[in-house]
């Protein structure tokens, strides 16, 4: 049995406004999450663990979670 | 002064013109007085949903042209207490009105109203910015669908570029046995996606159908979608009612409409 279509189709949606909202591909979000990882990462400690990124209608928040101790 | 809401979705199709025709009795029915004005020139509709097509003279255009006086285009339903439509024209290319003109026909009649409610066409072209142009505020009518939900978040955005603040979300259409199932999104689903507040959740439901093609509202009859549109209504009057959500087991209510206030993004 198939799994619930449901989570196909917020999958897509997620992708789909994604690119809506700046206006570019998936290819491209992918692209700039990795240039803004690698920008923050020449001048703060970061995994990919501890940083996250995510697109709204109006803004896009870049999440740094890394506390070390 | 009235409050003057524009009725919008991006998508075609999703039932704008049907939640306007019953938002608008419905609001009539609690004693409200009320404007209803198509805006979709061109492709004129709202007057069918509401069996008052063979009660048309004159139109929008004539009234924006000085054809007619604005008193002389409005059709009063006489079914209902203090209901008015202003239609559309039929045949007029779509250039023929600017924002400005609606704009100043808004503001020109607002105050002999309570509610004025603008049935947007779909796209986001100059129809759009036509019938966006005099309101205040917006719903964003969508369906639990991913391409109704892409264009509600466009339209969203662009709604809030235009500096229309108060934009609260109707999700038309749902079905419980499919969300039940997964097979179809749910309210929190798309209201986590679109993160505006939610105004009312209105079912699938057959009697939409059946009363649309004679012309009859469903607000105020006996249906489930009747019934969500009449709670709409009391909602938009100011009454604090629980959005029922039609996702959970029956009887069960769902979140409190204030719930949905959230920051203005809309996080993915």
């Amino acid at each position: 049995m198939n799994s619930p279509s449901v989570f196909v189709a917020k999958e897509r949606l997620k992708n789909l406004l994604v690119s809506d909202r700046i206006q570019c591909t998936p290819d491209a979000v992918d692209r700039l999450s990795k240039d803004l990882y690698y920008t923050v990462s020449k001048y703060m400690e970061v995994t990919p663990d501890d940083f996250n990124i995510e697109i709204t209608r109006t803004d896009i928040h870049i999440r740094y979670t890394g506390e070390k101790n | 002064m009235g409050e003057v809401i524009v009725i919008t979705s991006g998508k075609g199709g999703v039932g704008k013109t049907t939640t306007t025709a019953n938002i608008g009795i419905g609001l009539s029915g609690l004693g409200k007085k009320v404007l209803v004005i198509d805006t979709d020139l061109g492709l004129r509709n709202l007057d069918v949903v509401m069996g008052l097509e063979n009660r048309i003279v004159y139109n929008l255009v004539d009234v924006i042209n000085g054809n007619c006086r604005l008193k002389q285009a409005l059709v009063r339903d006489k079914r209902f207490p203090e209901l008015y439509l202003l239609p559309s024209a039929q045949t007029k290319d779509k250039s023929s009105v600017s924002p400005e003109q609606m704009k100043k026909l808004v503001d020109d009649l607002r105050d002999e109203y309570d509610f004025v409610l603008l049935d947007c066409p779909a796209g986001i072209e100059q129809g759009f910015q036509n019938a966006i142009a005099g309101a205040e505020r917006s719903i964003v009518v969508t369906t639990p669908e991913v391409s109704a939900i892409r264009d509600a978040d466009r339209i969203i955005g662009l709604l809030e570029t235009s500096g229309i603040k108060k934009n609260q979300l109707l999700i038309n259409r749902i079905r419980i046995d499919m969300v039940r199932r997964g097979d179809m999104m749910s309210v929190d689903d798309v209201t986590e996606i679109l993160a505006i507040e939610l105004l009312g959740v209105i079912p699938d439901d057959k009697q939409v159908v059946i009363a649309t093609n004679q012309g009859e509202p469903v607000v105020g009859e006996g249906s489930q979608a009747g019934a969500a549109y009449d709670r709409v209504c009391r909602r938009l009057t100011g009454e604090e009612i629980p959005v029922y959500d039609f996702s959970q087991p029956e009887g069960l209510f769902g979140k409190i409409s204030g719930f949905f206030h959230r920051n203005q993004g809309g996080t993915l």
